[in-house]
């Protein structure tokens, strides 16, 4: 994914496609957009900063996941982290993941809902999602039915992306902000975008090491990274 | 297992059925239609450890699409509505709409293709199916059970409601105090009821009017009195028969509406009723902007200025190089987000595009990508825009030849599709004040000549304009399409012992009026930006544009700011030119053009003459009237405006011209979006102002609490509109909202027809229950029922297929048999109470149904994107005279002051009350703005949770430098009090108030002296309180009651303190000159 944040407009339309396309729940949101005010005015500028699981090449979370909760973390060869629902739960194997990521990109489903405390329940709420290609149905009153009762994150939309689609963050976004697609194939726009602005890419923590997936373009690197840390 | 979780769930929500009540959506039985349960959880049983195979993406399966329009704000972007078991789970952008793809799709995409391709969509959009699925929609009718905004509720039959509407009577007994109340039905109000008698009335009350002086109106009168002898008791007041018949006294009011309901709520109030009051809320959004544009638009036509259009011009952001934003947020708001960031964001990153962002608060445009970002004083608007006038004027950059155009024929001699009155010469009085154009008669240059009406009946008496060439005079007819006449720019002169100067001299002496050190301190700004823009803004040919909007008309000088912004482009002639002005165009949906089958305007049999002076004092001026008895006026007269939100409520409390006994409310809430708009509550709480108070929403909101009944309507994603365009598409469209899921109301029979309780069906119940003509059977004529809203809506969408030549040439393919397949299974969930496509393709005729499912199946009807220009000009083009100078506003009263107003750009300081003063509060030194944000849109969108979890309370913003000052710092609550409120609260009667709280977020991004709010947040209704319904408590949810909503800190009138501030000119609400303190909680 890349992600030109000269274009983002902050509306954060790609978090709340996300909480849609993926029937999230009060506490899970796999895409945020944090925005960043700088300077003084009269001479301000907002910055903001789309962020998700990026799907690191060398992902921390996975050893960290694995440690406590055998088997729920793999690196699958498309390049997307996997989370195996069945695997991992509980509030131990969360934070240990969590605190292993960088970039905040871990969320806890505690089972709640949106209509829960209102006086009737709405049935969007127990639509199907599709994380990582398998049906997944968060009933009420079962919290510790995956996916709750543990935890979740971006997976860059597989689901889509095996109907041949790209991810709803990708899709909606008005800003036309975010590429994706495969950075080895020379003729994809991802691999364009990169090649030509080589000199503005940046990755977010890049010094930790966990090669993220997700590439920043920005005229300032230099703001850009301390905005970002 | 999964067996047993199934069915100990089914047996649950049974459990939950058997709940009494009913009437919201979150207190009884969720319909039938709605998803089942128990097939949701079956698929868990099939699928669970197996991977998805691409075809399982239910989602990207184009019979689980529906393509629809979005409403979630103004803008109507496209949308397409992804089902599975017939709940809409998830929402994109349709890709056949310039909306939400650029370039979109050409229209002959098959739907096939286009399920894998998504459009884009804003966060609000997306948040939709929470808008939809709200617990807290009303699905009954409801009648209060106590006083008027006590919030005690009970359910009634639907038939009921509408027999007591009608009916009238002792309807309130229940309640302590109105044991003895009779209220008039309709069927009482509706006192005229033959047509021929109200168009002769309506003729009479016209010559009335066109008498010259007060006492040869009396005399008028006097002669109407006598004629109509026999049918005195039908008017208002038979001494003042321009108050019109007794039908007037039913007012239908409303907030959102778009094309489709729009036809159906003025067949119904006005063209069957009778009545004139159907208004909207155009004057709380940029009213003054929409009467600027009229203004600019009106032609001479038949001796007078007539025909202005209700629009303005936007900036061609698919191709202009400059762009100039004021008060304008098109990240956020303006009839963006989506249409307009896709379109400017990545061109400004591409270098193709530069623009400037002019406002007080640092929007996401100003923010992200603004070239400069000038946060100008607020009310200063028009001079900032006189001070590039001037220096544009000084340094000579303006379009010379465009702008000495005269008439049609020297524009087109140009290949310019616009001209101005630029060179017109202009009376000037005494003391300089410019009025009427000179006229050939005047100084003898030529003779009066009579030519025939545009309408056939009879003649007029043209007297050409002039301009000067040379110091010679030469008179023109400014559309004279065959003798090119141009004139010279700056002229000052006297003829004939009149004083006249061209109309570009008497813009150029209001530009001159400050040096552009005066006009930059004036708005708080640097005179070298002002250079910059100016210099910009005249460097990139026509391919620069000005964009302008709320920050610009919501002022007590509103229109004239918006007329000192509409000279910038006038200045460099860019109005139909690609990159340039935009004027939006749309096909045609009502059926007046050649070649569409359904003109609604000739389908009404018994359809009568509405006449008289409204309840808004709209479109007459109050000279002509009998109720002149010289200034001020007891109320604001508006001849320029229409649709004025903040005179209908108060109007009616004062009972100016005249007492209203019905007023009836759709989506609209006047005491939420008004500013100052706890004034309307008192004067809606008491039943002895308004007797009748009749609701149709969604929800038991802000304005609706104080109805005497509220009728359950369906969201826009369950029935059906026309959402017309925006000033910045330059291709034409007509996008068709159409029902996407079941309707989530009670079903009711209307006409011996079962549909869903709607506005629709309310209209139509009452049209059933008084025998209004143009209802019911052969409702549009012998052979032609109108029994369902389907039966509208459907001969709507057969006119927008059939497009506008006479020779079908203009008309959509024929669907083919696999897209009517796709058209049926694709609603496949649908009701019959909504759907019927046998029943569909019978209202509209075999020769126009597969046009017809054309149509919708691609949510609308959209020009293929490269229609969009033709060489460097919009094809779909303004194509006539503009007005730099406004004869028709120079000839226009103060209702109040007895002054005219002023035809050109000028700067008048804001805020000035109604007699021109100004409005001075001394102590609170902070200006009060409010603001919109991406997520929300008024007050319809706290209901999404989604948005909430981004913005929970709001945002309300100071900047750092006050806050030093003043000592807050981020966090503070506070409550914001003002001249108007000292108390700072909203007085919600019944011994509720809400203060006006809320928590500061300190940013730099903020002129200082500035506060501002978003808009959206700080509920009392809308499921944040509870209600009683039926004795029980619903309980309300706090997550809806955060934040704060300050509209009623806004500053009232000093001369009409029941009523906001407002452009004496054009009538827009005043939402930004308001003083406030704030005191720290």
């Amino acid at each position: 994914m890349v992600i030109d944040g000269q274009k983002c407009v902050g509306c954060q339309s790609c978090v709340v496609a996300c909480t849609a396309e993926n029937v999230l729940p009060p506490g899970v949101s796999y895409r945020s957009v944090p925005e960043v005010e700088v300077g003084t005015y009269p001479n301000v500028k907002r910055y903001p900063m789309p962020t998700q699981c990026m799907q690191c090449d060398k992902p921390p979370c996975v050893p960290a996941a694995n440690a406590i909760a055998p088997g729920s973390f793999s690196k699958r060869p498309d390049g997307i982290v996997a989370i195996d629902y069945t695997r991992f739960r509980g509030r131990t194997a969360y934070e240990a993941a969590a605190k292993a990521c960088p970039y905040r990109a871990l969320y806890f489903d505690d089972g709640k809902f949106y209509t829960q405390p209102t006086p009737a329940f709405q049935p969007y709420e127990e639509a199907v999602s599709h994380d990582y290609g398998r049906r997944w149905v968060r009933e009420r009153g079962r919290r510790d039915d995956p996916p709750a009762g543990g935890g979740r994150k971006c997976h860059f939309c597989l689901h889509r992306l095996n109907a041949g689609m790209v991810p709803a963050c990708v899709s909606t976004c008005i800003g036309r902000a975010v590429y994706f697609g495969d950075k080895n194939d020379p003729q994809s726009l991802v691999n364009e975008v990169l090649t030509k602005k080589a000199d503005k890419v940046l990755r977010i923590r890049a010094n930790r090491g966990t090669e993220p997936r997700v590439y920043y373009l920005c005229d300032d690197v230099q703001l850009s990274t301390s905005v970002h840390t | 297992m999964a067996e047993h979780r199934a069915a100990r769930n089914t047996r649950r929500i049974r459990r939950r059925e058997l709940l009494a009540g009913g009437a919201l959506l979150g207190t009884g039985a969720l319909l039938a239609s709605q998803i089942k349960l128990g097939e949701v959880l079956g698929l868990i049983r099939r699928a669970e450890a197996r991977e998805l195979r691409p075809g399982d993406y239910d989602l990207a399966n184009p019979e689980n699409i529906l393509y629809s329009v979005c409403q979630q704000c103004n803008t109507q972007c496209g949308i397409k509505a992804k089902l599975r078991d017939g709940v809409v789970v998830k929402l994109d952008g349709n890709p056949f709409n310039p909306w939400n793809l650029d370039p979109h799709l050409p229209y002959r995409t098959s739907p096939f293709a286009t399920a894998a391709v998504d459009g884009r969509l804003c966060p609000k959009g997306q948040a939709s199916i929470q808008m939809a699925y709200d617990p807290y929609r009303i699905v009954k009718v409801l009648k209060r059970a106590g006083k008027r905004g006590e919030n005690k509720w009970m359910t009634i039959p639907f038939e009921q409601a509408i027999t007591e509407i009608v009916e009238g009577g002792y309807l309130f007994r229940h309640v302590p105090g109105e044991e003895h109340r009779r209220v008039e039905g309709l069927k009482e109000i509706w006192a005229l009821r033959d047509p021929k008698l109200a168009a002769a009335m309506a003729a009479d009350v016209a010559a009335i009017w066109a008498r010259k002086t007060p006492a040869e109106k009396r005399q008028a009168v006097e002669e109407f009195k006598v004629k109509y002898r026999d049918h005195l008791n039908v008017l208002i007041d038979p001494d003042h028969p321009d108050l019109g018949p007794k039908n007037n006294q039913l007012f239908f009011l409303w907030g959102r509406l778009k094309g489709g309901r729009g036809e159906l709520i003025r067949r119904f109030t006005t063209d069957a009723f009778g009545s004139v009051n159907a208004h909207g809320h155009t004057t709380v959004c940029q009213g003054s902007l929409y009467f600027t544009g009229k203004a600019m638009s009106e032609q001479y036509r038949d001796g007078k200025w007539t025909g202005g259009r209700k629009f303005f011009w936007q900036a061609d952001q698919e191709s202009a190089e400059f762009i100039i934003f004021v008060g304008v947020n098109p990240f956020e708001a303006s009839q963006g987000p989506t249409n307009r960031a896709q379109r400017i964001a990545h061109r400004v990153r591409e270098g193709r595009l530069k623009y400037v962002v002019i406002d007080p608060i640092l929007n996401r445009a100003a923010g992200t990508m603004a070239w400069k970002w000038l946060p100008n004083i607020p009310g200063t608007e028009a001079a900032v825009a006189l001070a590039l006038v001037r220096w544009i004027i000084d340094n000579r950059r303006y379009d010379e030849r465009y702008l000495r155009n005269a008439n049609r024929a020297a524009a087109a001699s140009d290949g310019e599709p616009t001209w101005t009155n630029a060179a017109w010469l202009v009376k000037v009085d005494r003391d300089g004040v410019p009025g009427k154009f000179l006229r050939a008669s005047e100084v003898g240059i030529a003779a009066r000549e009579v030519r025939p009406r545009s309408d056939g009946k009879g003649t007029y008496e043209f007297d050409p304009f002039v301009v000067s060439v040379d110091g010679r005079l030469v008179p023109f007819d400014p559309y004279d399409a065959r003798n090119p006449v141009e004139g010279d720019l700056l002229v000052t002169t006297e003829v004939a012992g009149i004083k006249v100067k061209s109309a570009f001299q008497i813009l150029a002496d209001q530009a001159r009026a400050r040096t552009m050190s005066q006009w930059a301190r004036l708005a708080g700004l640097q005179v070298k930006d002002l250079v910059e823009v100016a210099r910009e803004f005249t460097s990139h040919g026509k391919k620069a544009a000005v964009d302008i909007h709320r920050g610009v008309s919501q002022h007590t000088n509103g229109l004239y700011n918006c007329t000192a912004w509409y000279a910038l482009p006038l200045l460099i002639g860019s109005f139909d030119w690609k990159g340039g002005m935009v004027p939006g165009s749309t096909y045609d949906a009502g059926g007046g053009r050649p070649g569409q089958p359904f003109a609604l305007g000739r389908l009404h049999p018994g359809r009568t003459t509405a006449f008289g002076i409204s309840i808004i004092r709209h479109d007459v001026n109050y000279e002509d009237t009998t109720l002149f008895h010289g200034y001020p006026a007891k109320r604001p007269w508006y001849p320029l405006a229409s649709d004025i939100y903040q005179e209908a409520i108060p109007s009616a409390g004062d009972a100016y011209p005249y007492p209203i006994k019905a007023l009836f409310i759709y989506m609209g809430t006047p005491v939420y979006a008004n500013p100052a708009g706890h004034t309307n509550i008192p004067i809606l709480a008491d039943p002895t102002k308004i007797p009748l108070v009749v609701a149709n929403d969604i929800i038991i909101g802000e304005t609706s609490m104080y109805a005497d009944y509220i009728f359950p309507d369906c969201t826009y994603l369950e029935r059906w509109e026309f959402a017309g365009t925006q000033f910045s598409m330059p291709w034409k469209v007509q996008p068709v909202r159409q029902p996407v899921i079941a309707p989530l109301t009670e079903t009711v029979r209307v006409f011996g027809q079962e549909m869903p309780a709607t506005l629709e069906a309310m209209l139509l119940a009452l049209a059933e229950k008084l025998g209004l003509p143009g209802f019911g059977k052969d409702g549009f004529g012998p052979g032609q029922d109108f029994l369902r809203a389907e039966d509208l809506y459907l001969r709507m969408v057969a006119n927008v297929a059939a497009g506008e030549r006479a020779d079908g040439s203009d008309a959509v393919p024929d669907a083919d048999d696999r897209e009517v397949e796709l058209f049926v299974k694709s609603r496949r969930h649908l009701p019959p109470t909504v759907f019927d496509p046998d029943r569909w393709a019978s209202v509209v005729g075999a020769r126009w149904w597969r046009k017809v499912v054309y149509v919708l199946n691609r949510g609308g009807r959209f020009e293929d994107y490269e229609r969009a220009y033709e060489g460097e000009q919009l094809r779909n083009k303004y194509g006539t005279l503009i007005n730099l100078y406004q004869e028709k506003t120079a000839t226009t009263r103060s209702a109040i002051t007895g002054r005219p107003f002023l035809g050109v750009a000028n700067y008048t300081p804001a805020p000035r009350d109604l007699l021109d003063r100004p409005v001075a509060d001394k102590g609170y030194d902070l200006r009060l703005l409010t603001h919109r944000v991406v997520f929300h849109t008024k007050s319809r969108t706290i209901s999404n949770y989604w948005l909430l979890n981004i913005l929970p309370e709001g945002e309300f913003l100071m900047s750092s430098r006050d806050a030093k000052r003043l000592g807050f710092k981020n966090g503070d609550r506070v409550k914001v009090i003002s001249a108007a409120n000292p108390e700072g609260v909203w007085d919600l009667q019944h011994g509720r108030k809400k203060p006006m709280v809320g928590t500061l977020k300190v940013i730099e991004g903020i002129r200082p002296g500035i506060v501002s709010f978003s808009l959206g947040h700080g509920h009392w209704a809308y499921g944040s309180q509870d209600v009683v319904i039926d004795g029980r408590t619903i309980r309300g949810d706090p997550r809806r009651a955060k934040g704060l909503h300050a509209n009623a800190a806004m500053r009232t009138d000093p001369v009409l303190p029941n009523t906001c501030l407002a452009d004496p000119v054009g009538a827009s609400a005043v939402f930004y000159d308001t003083q406030v303190r704030l005191v720290r909680i």
